[in-house]
């Protein structure tokens, strides 16, 4: 038990490795606005590697526990242990890492210590002031932008993933490993089965380019169209709702949008694609948005970076006859 | 064995949020016009609910807190299948975060009383916070199965397939347990227009705070832990440069630019 009753320190805790990288970047920043150090927590059956992988891509502590039972993320008992040390050490904040798992740990470890939480963050500062975190979320279909802080501590909040370039890993940096030993209990819920879902090549999600479409494509045997452009600039092929839901000409897993995917690529082009809130929302985290659509007073082009107003038919093919021409041309 | 699930079913009613526009003018959210249905992912609750009735009796029982307006969602919830419909209501309700409507929540399911599981949609359409079911689960002290995509009943267990993002996790629990369910579970049933009509004479009760045991601090604005600063119609902070001319010409222009950028690396 810590000596002092102040909430010290920013946490960031994912079961995804790569999403905790994520989360220590976004977390250094926040803990040097804030003025605190920055921890991370670390859980498996052998945390000594991670630990120190942590420390390398920015933390300043780990609390680590090495337990048999955490090998793999169960809700129950990664909310028991890490509500446990949060009870001990006292986080101001504590970022989670928002994957499905991260979300449903977040709800039931911030009911847990009566606190409050913000999940699917958009935007996430100091307000500097009120020295404490200040987040922007999406609200009633993406049309409204609430802007919320958690008097609560911690504030518990869940980030997205893709979205944060990790700290470049510095083997030489050094930070403390705090070794804990939580209750973890035993779970009510067992684990039967884990099937891993079969990808065919790189997932939407993981995708630096997404190459995007609406019901600007007419007809199913017009997919090519938009898959020649994907595999130029070597990006994967999305859609929106409807082509998914109703059409079913892609699968659910690859559409986006608010309550499909949210995808965070270096570029996302959107062919044929109205602008829908709901898709808006989805790609609200990728670096560059272009546009092709022949309606020049289409919402989409009020998200965008680059439009084009013109027939996909016509327009697609030739940008990727360009993309064609600089990879190959005289420069 | 338990052959005859008592189950209770947290649906919420939302704007049809597809439908849903700013107001150039006025700048503000139009919702006039504006449907209110409930929540997708709850209404495949409602759904699952039923079907795990038609396989083995018991009850289906199903809670909302909302606006007056909400009285419409219960009717439609029993249009589809479930016997009876509780609402919480009242300006007491209003402006709960996720915690004080799980707080609420949860003190309706007390007062209740018996029931083997509680479904839920995984998130809610205009909030999509992702924590109302497992806060109450955690309230209430239950198992928490997030995601579900298939419920089998079994004995006095459950089985449930799970969607997640690398994969499909198959668990089990004893029950009573708390089930939060996604989309694509199953596809709703349209209930008939005579359905609709016998609705609304079967059993639905008005709560008040008070009638659930609940103090004015636990709820609302008082009983939240988050503390809204302002709310804002959303902006795109994109550039919004358009690329003219003919589509080669335009295709050219874009594609210099984003290599310029080094958006994209040629080879």
């Amino acid at each position: 038990m810590t000596s002092t009753q102040k909430h010290e320190g920013v946490w960031v805790f994912s079961e995804s490795p790569t999403v905790a990288r994520e989360l220590l970047s976004k977390g250094r920043e926040l803990s040097v606005k804030l003025g605190t150090h920055l921890a991370a927590v670390a859980f498996g059956e052998d945390v000594s590697e991670m630990s120190k992988e942590l420390v390398a891509f920015g933390a300043d502590r780990v609390y680590a526990v090495q337990d048999p039972s955490l090998k793999t993320f169960q809700v129950h008992l990664y909310s028991n242990a890490l509500a446990e040390m949060a009870q001990t050490y006292r986080p101001d904040v504590v970022l989670i890492g928002a994957t499905r798992s991260g979300l449903e740990l977040a709800a039931r470890l911030a009911e847990r210590l009566k606190t409050g939480c913000c999940t699917e963050c958009s935007k996430l500062d100091v307000d500097p002031d009120k020295k404490c975190v200040i987040v922007d979320r999406l609200i009633l279909g993406g049309n409204i932008t609430e802007t919320l802080i958690i008097p609560s501590k911690p504030q518990v909040f869940t980030l997205p993933k893709g979205v944060f370039q990790p700290l470049s890993k510095d083997p030489a940096r050094t930070g403390e490993v705090v070794r804990v030993q939580p209750k973890i209990g035993e779970s009510p819920v067992k684990v039967l089965d884990r099937k891993p879902k079969q990808f065919a090549g790189v997932r939407i999600t993981d995708a630096e380019v997404i190459v995007s479409f609406g019901r600007g494509l007419k007809k199913k045997e017009d997919i090519p169209i938009v898959e020649e452009l994907a595999k130029t600039v070597s990006g994967v092929v999305g859609c929106s709702r409807p082509i998914a839901e109703d059409l079913k000409w892609l699968p659910v897993d690859q559409y986006v949008g608010l309550s499909g995917q949210k995808v965070a690529p270096k570029l996302y082009i959107a062919c044929g694609i109205s602008g829908q809130i709901q898709h808006i929302t989805g790609i609200q985290n990728a670096r560059v948005v272009v546009a092709v659509n022949t309606d020049s007073k289409a919402p989409i082009f009020e998200y965008t970076d680059y439009g084009i107003v013109g027939d996909l038919y016509k327009v697609v093919p030739a940008i990727a006859e360009a993309f064609r021409r600089h990879s190959s041309g005289a420069k | 064995m338990r052959n005859m699930p008592n189950m209770i079913v947290l649906a919420k009613q939302v704007f049809y949020t597809q439908d849903l526009r700013i107001d150039r003018t006025t700048k503000k959210l139009k919702t006039e016009g504006v449907a209110r249905v409930i929540s997708e992912s709850d209404k495949n609750a409602i759904e699952e609910a039923v079907r795990l009735k038609e396989k083995h009796g018991g009850k289906i029982t199903v809670l909302t807190m909302g606006p007056p307006e909400a009285k419409e969602a219960l009717r439609e919830a029993i249009a589809m299948g479930a016997d009876e419909g509780y609402m919480l209501v009242g300006p007491e309700f209003e402006n709960s975060d996720a915690h004080a409507t799980a707080v609420s929540l949860a003190a309706g399911i007390k007062k209740i009383g018996q029931f083997d599981m509680i479904l839920c949609g995984e998130t809610s359409e205009d909030q999509y916070s992702f924590q109302v079911g497992p806060r109450t689960a955690e309230i209430l002290n239950l198992p928490q199965i997030t995601y579900a995509v298939k419920i089998t009943l079994q004995d006095a267990k459950v089985l449930v397939d799970r969607n997640l993002e690398d994969c499909y996790e198959t668990v089990e629990s004893k029950l009573p347990v708390f089930v939060t369910v996604s989309r694509e579970i199953n596809e709703p049933r349209l209930p008939t227009l005579m359905a609709i009509m016998a609705a609304s004479k079967k059993p639905m009760t008005a709560w008040t705070a008070k009638n659930i045991g609940l103090q004015p601090g636990e709820l609302g604005r008082q009983g939240s832990l988050t503390e809204p600063v302002r709310s804002a119609v959303a902006t795109g902070e994109r550039k919004r440069v358009m690329m003219e001319g003919e589509p080669s010409e335009a295709a050219e222009k874009l594609v210099t630019t984003l290599v310029g950028e080094g958006v994209v690396k040629v080879t």
